[in-house]
């Protein structure tokens, strides 16, 4: 399973670099209709889960394989977040760290997944729906929704909601096209009830349903 | 002097390590070892109620989920977990299938030695074969109403997963009580039976995905 995963991620890198080569010569960015509009970029704060701690039953598919199991997020009195997932007989998969100065810490992975490629793009997909990395953005527009833009590292992440910004559509994190997309649905008390984060260069879901214990 | 308190430091921490509030260490582990092996023989099925508990040190968190168990020998079981999710795991015929809501999904334990490994633990954990898996070195100690058997990984793979196993066994009939496996990262997932039935019928269709 998590070798099968790791195999995907490299072929992605080689996707990608084909990709930006395309990119290069010819290719037109998904976001080049968006259009500077005036708005708060720190209204997209609200969609933050605001956890005490949350327990989702969580399935993750990579082409054709798949594995399920439980996710603890959880704040921290240190205002870190930590993310745990554990399999459904109680051994621990990893244990991740956000902390609120942006630092990512592993404090535990078993051997499987112990992967470089795993460990970046598992830290980016819950960034991406803890909004982690959200300061210094702008606002834009299709004429429909607006485009909350916060530049990573390597490419953007948008926080799309309707024009009042009272609800979260999607998040995209993007080069010139979207790389993932991901959904954080029926909030509740602050907290998603299901997240679902689809990759569009190779099949790779994670679905999480909130529990109540 | 600094020797000394080194020297006591090792004595102290071997003897934390042996200590199990109730039970003694037994020096010879083979009567009971025979004993176990007899009544196992005895125990043809087993059907049962579990509560799981995982606790996750650091955070201070407590997972609880509960659901039905059943064995049959030599080597079929079915643990269903009910409560807060539904989850379906068949261990039968060197292959665990798993349900996973609508998912459904098979790995060969002859493919997975960690799948195979972990198989045959709670395998043995049940069916009391447990102290002559050679993945672990094992201990003994005595308490009043129960055996409790500390199972330490010797390979690697196992290692990496858990700091030990403890099992305990009721004396009347050394059917599991509780099942403890410690992480080394000091998380510990506890799984407790209850409603034991013994030698009950256990139809074959339990033991198959349907």
């Amino acid at each position: 399973m998590w070798r099968c995963l790791t195999t995907c991620l490299c072929c992605t890198r080689m996707a990608l670099t084909v990709c930006t080569i395309a990119v290069s010569a010819g290719c037109s960015s998904a976001y080049r209709h968006l259009r500077p509009t005036g708005g708060d970029v720190t209204c997209v704060q609200q969609f933050k889960p605001r956890l005490g701690s949350a327990l989702y039953k969580t399935e993750v598919d990579v082409v054709g394989k798949h594995l399920s199991g439980l996710l603890v997020l959880k704040l921290m009195p240190d205002s870190s977040t930590r993310v745990v997932f554990t399999s459904e007989m109680g051994l621990t998969f990893f244990d991740f760290e956000f902390a609120r100065d942006g630092a990512f810490t592993v404090h535990r992975i078993i051997e499987q997944m112990d992967k470089k490629a795993v460990i970046k793009t598992l830290r980016k997909d819950f960034g991406l729906v803890l909004l982690e990395h959200t300061a210094g953005g702008r606002v834009l527009t299709d004429g429909v929704n607006r485009y909350y833009a916060f530049p990573q590292e390597k490419g953007t992440n948008y926080y799309i909601t309707d024009s009042s910004c009272a609800h979260l559509i999607r998040v995209e994190k993007a080069g010139r096209k979207p790389v993932v997309i991901a959904q954080m649905l029926h909030y509740q008390e602050g907290v998603p009830d299901s997240v679902h984060i689809d990759h569009q260069l190779f099949h790779f879901t994670i679905t999480l349903k909130k529990l109540e214990q | 002097m600094h020797k000394v308190f080194m020297l006591l430091c090792c004595i102290l921490t071997i003897g934390a390590r042996a200590q199990y509030a109730g039970y003694t260490l037994m020096a010879d582990s083979g009567p009971f070892k025979t004993q176990f092996a007899t009544m196992a023989q005895k125990n043809t099925s087993l059907r049962c109620d579990f509560v799981q508990e995982k606790n996750l040190s650091v955070l201070s968190e407590k997972i609880t989920s509960r659901g039905k168990f059943w064995f049959r020998r030599p080597d079929n079981v079915r643990m269903e977990y009910t409560q807060p999710f539904q989850y379906l795991m068949i261990l039968a015929n060197n292959h665990v299938f798993i349900r996973d809501g609508q998912k459904e999904n098979s790995v060969s334990t002859k493919s997975s030695k960690l799948f195979a490994q972990i198989n045959q633990l709670v395998v043995d954990c049940v069916r009391g074969t447990a102290v002559n898996n050679p993945d672990f070195s094992v201990r003994v100690f005595e308490g009043g109403q129960t055996w409790l058997v500390e199972l330490t990984p010797v390979a690697k793979n196992l290692k990496d997963l858990f700091q030990t196993v403890t099992v305990l066994l009721e004396k009347k009939d050394f059917t599991p009580a509780r099942i403890k496996m410690l992480e080394p990262s000091g998380d510990n997932t506890v799984i407790t039976f209850s409603n034991k039935e013994q030698n009950v019928a256990l139809p074959d269709n339990l033991f198959v995905l349907h």
